[in-house]
């Protein structure tokens, strides 16, 4: 991949130092324009960016689990049992 | 059990340091979910889950008496609960990868080294495919030094706000962020690698 030399944004710096601001939003608008001028023009960056946040995407989904139902119930009578008294 | 006025969880610790049962039983309520739900990152099943959650309130309510009230209690307890799962997993250790191996990789001058694998992100909108990248997620954490797979786990599953994270285990921001980073990168890259082997993939289903 050849770069027009626009910038000093590499992919490296991008992927490695500036990503997660960048996604996170917390970033400076004048540096997060040239970031977005860096992908703009970067097909590999453009495709790490969308499995990056793809990842996220899977990420959150792994939540959703079933809490055992009892739990909350197997968890006071195992204290009740081991702590000697009648909480 | 519902209140008017949500008792904060100082209230509740106050209480249960004087000796309220109800209190007690208030706190498992208001917890039990989120501390099974840490315990089954570390340790990736709910029967050793549910045992985790267990030994966690029983220690909350032997050690009650020395948390410090000027702390968060939830910084104080979800480390309890992490260490509680700790030591369970330490019966059964799972061997840890090398990060460094799955980060991504640059020519000498920087530049990406062109797109390596498919794009897999669409896969994500695919409900089997999902499902099967999901699965793949939790087994590739799994396998994250727990230093990376606590923070991506806590931030990126349980979805804990990164302060508290931070506060629970101890890191600066700044360490934080960066071990989310990583650990992200990492987990990108083993889905990355398994949408690169699709026959492979759909073989293990």
């Amino acid at each position: 991949m050849t770069h027009t030399g626009h910038d000093d944004i590499s992919c490296q710096r991008l992927i490695l130092d500036k990503l997660l601001e960048f996604e996170e939003g917390t970033m400076p608008p004048g540096e997060r324009e040239r970031l977005q001028h860096h992908i703009e023009e970067c097909p590999p960056c453009v495709q790490f960016l969308s499995t990056y946040r793809a990842t996220g995407r899977t990420l959150r989904m792994l939540k959703p689990r079933e809490i055992p139902p009892a739990l909350a119930k197997t968890v006071m009578a195992f204290v009740r049992a081991r702590s000697g008294k009648k909480p | 059990m519902v209140n008017e006025q949500e008792p904060t969880d100082l209230d509740l610790v106050r209480r249960i340091k004087a000796g309220d049962e109800a209190a007690f039983e208030e706190m498992v309520q208001r917890y039990h979910a989120r501390v099974y739900s840490i315990a089954y990152g570390v340790l990736r099943n709910s029967e050793d889950a549910e045992e985790a959650t267990q030994d966690t309130f029983l220690t909350l309510y032997r050690k009650i008496g020395t948390f410090d009230e000027s702390k968060k209690f939830f910084s104080w307890f979800y480390r309890v609960a992490l260490n509680q799962a700790y030591s369970r997993a330490r019966r059964r250790p799972t061997p840890t990868v090398n990060i460094d191996e799955y980060l991504p990789r640059f020519s000498s001058d920087g530049h990406l080294a062109g797109p390596d694998v498919p794009d897999w992100s669409a896969g994500v909108e695919d409900q089997a495919s999902a499902r099967e990248l999901v699965e793949r997620a939790g087994e590739f954490i799994a396998q994250l030094p727990p230093a990376y797979r606590d923070v991506i786990w806590m931030y990126d599953v349980e979805e804990i706000p990164a302060a508290d994270i931070a506060d629970t285990l101890e890191i600066s921001i700044p360490a934080f962020k960066s071990r989310l980073h990583r650990a992200r990168l990492y987990v990108r890259q083993r889905l990355s690698e398994i949408s690169r082997a699709p026959e492979k993939a759909e073989a293990a289903v």
